[in-house]
């Protein structure tokens, strides 16, 4: 994933986080998905103007974890949720067009 | 069991046993463009939330931990500002779910709705025959309307559903709802409820079935899921009217969802358990939502009632024929905690459908026991704990 990749939560979704998870419904394939303690950190990271490289740095310093595995745990799981349409992910360049 | 069950299902159990209002039910509105001859409700505007204040009530509902929010009414779209607590509402990440007769759903409001990810939206249809649904509405053209308005938000891809309350004048027309939900190709749902109006007035009672007469409809095995149960399988139904979440199995020594995991406001700001049951909690005008849903008496003796403490169902052998209702025990019974005619009598019928031989509730059998059959329906009001409560604060 390149580091300049912003990420985007998709605005169709509802979601909220319920007893420290964070639980996703999405309407237009009525699913559910309910995310670990980990994935919520990162979900609420989520917000148009973080690339996932700064989330897994933050991740890094929040939890007991070396600077590359939350590298590429975060990379894995956001692939995951770019699969199931929950996220987008966007170039800087596309995002700061659209400033 | 599907995985998106199987989530659901430990995600209603989570919030039942942390006491999180999970999913609630919001009236924008009691005033409505039809007259439903039915209704529970008074149509009057006694001084509904303002704008600012329902977006306050929303605020709340979301640091709370709510997830679905149902806007119901009266009739969401006579609300000028419905579309700002809509998109304040889907701001907030709400899954959203409307209720409403959709006489007002214009091509521009159907395509907003879609934008703003509205997930599903319940309309109400009496019958297929205009005559039938426009004399329940007394609104002529109004089953007409309904229809294109639903075939509006389809072709937009939006989930639409029918909910038909089956009462006298329409008993005979529930096939062709059937046919025209096939028609259609959206779900349905057949509510054999007609409830007392929320002011205690029992007059829409009248209109309500003969248990007797509903045989065609509870032999129909595509509509009765009890004549498909066995004896130790666990049952839940759907209402058109209140918003509660279908428990799990794992549940079976709670009620219903009202009070553990899902709740009521009105267009006032009265907190309430269900929309069927009448226990005023407090005020979002007065109090903090999480201080009226935490805190309240009210709400917290709601809570703790369990399935094993009812007066007489806790021990009936044919409770898993019933549907018995906190609320309409509290309003038909007088009791919260009680029993009721018509439960008593669905869950005899269910049960004799179902192959029981004569199947007596433990009310009745109570209530023959003591001699006292022939005075069904005139028993004394218990003294419950909760009494009844009236809807508005005015």
């Amino acid at each position: 994933m390149n580091p300049e990749t912003v990420l985007k939560t998709n605005p169709m979704l509802a979601w909220r986080e319920i007893d420290g998870s964070i639980v996703i419904i999405s309407p237009e394939h009525s699913m559910v998905h309910e995310l670990n303690p980990t994935a919520s950190f990162v979900w609420k990271r989520v917000d148009g103007r973080r690339t996932a490289d700064e989330i897994a740095e933050q991740l890094a310093a929040e939890f007991d974890v070396t600077r590359e595995s939350a590298l590429a745990d975060v990379h894995e799981l956001v692939e995951s949720l770019v699969a199931n349409q929950l996220v987008s992910a966007l170039e800087l360049a596309e995002v700061k067009a659209h400033v | 069991m599907s995985r998106t069950t199987h989530v659901m299902d430990d995600l209603i159990l989570r919030t039942v046993e942390r006491h999180l209002p999970f999913s609630v039910h919001l009236d924008l509105t009691y005033r409505c463009n039809e007259r439903c001859v039915h209704c529970y409700l008074d149509h009057e505007d006694y001084g509904e939330m303002t704008t600012e204040e329902v977006k306050r009530v929303l605020d709340e509902l979301a640091e709370a931990g709510t997830l679905f929010l149902t806007l119901s009414g009266g009739e969401i779209f006579l609300r000028q500002d419905f579309f700002e607590l809509l998109e304040y509402a889907r701001a907030l990440h709400f899954d959203v779910s409307l209720k409403t007769n959709a006489l007002l759903i214009t091509p521009e409001r159907a395509r907003r709705l879609k934008e703003l990810g509205v997930r599903k939206i319940q309309v109400s249809i009496y019958s297929a025959d205009p005559e039938i649904h426009d004399g329940i509405t007394m609104v002529p053209g109004s089953l007409r309307r309904s229809i294109e308005a639903m075939r509006l938000v389809k072709s937009l891809g939006l989930v639409a559903t029918i909910a038909c309350p089956l009462m006298k004048q329409n008993l005979t027309a529930y096939r062709s709802v059937l046919l025209l939900a096939e028609e259609l190709d959206v779900p349905y749902v057949l509510d054999l409820t007609i409830t007392p109006m929320m002011d205690g007035n029992h007059s829409t009672v009248n209109h309500r079935v003969k248990a007797q007469d509903l045989l065609p409809v509870l032999r129909d095995s595509k509509l009765n899921p009890k004549l498909r149960i066995s004896p130790m399988a666990s049952v839940s139904s759907d209402s058109a009217v209140s918003s509660g979440m279908p428990l799990p199995a794992e549940s079976d020594d709670l009620p219903c969802s009202a009070g553990h995991n899902t709740c009521y406001i009105s267009p006032y700001g009265e907190v309430f358990p269900c929309v069927q049951l009448p226990v005023a909690a407090g005020n979002v005008r007065q109090k903090k939502f999480e201080d009226i849903w935490y805190r309240s008496p009210e709400m917290r003796r709601v809570e703790a009632i369990r399935e094993s403490q009812l007066t007489h169902c806790g021990n009936c052998s044919i409770r898993i024929y019933c549907e018995r209702c906190p609320g309409l025990a509290l309003m038909e019974g007088g009791d919260l905690m009680g029993a009721y005619e018509r439960a008593c009598e669905m869950a005899e019928m269910n049960a004799r459908l179902a192959g029981a031989e004569s199947p007596v509730s433990a009310f009745h059998a109570f209530q023959a026991a003591s001699g006292s059959l022939s005075s069904r329906g005139l028993r004394p009001i218990a003294t419950g704990l909760i009494s009844i409560a009236p809807m508005r604060t005015v």
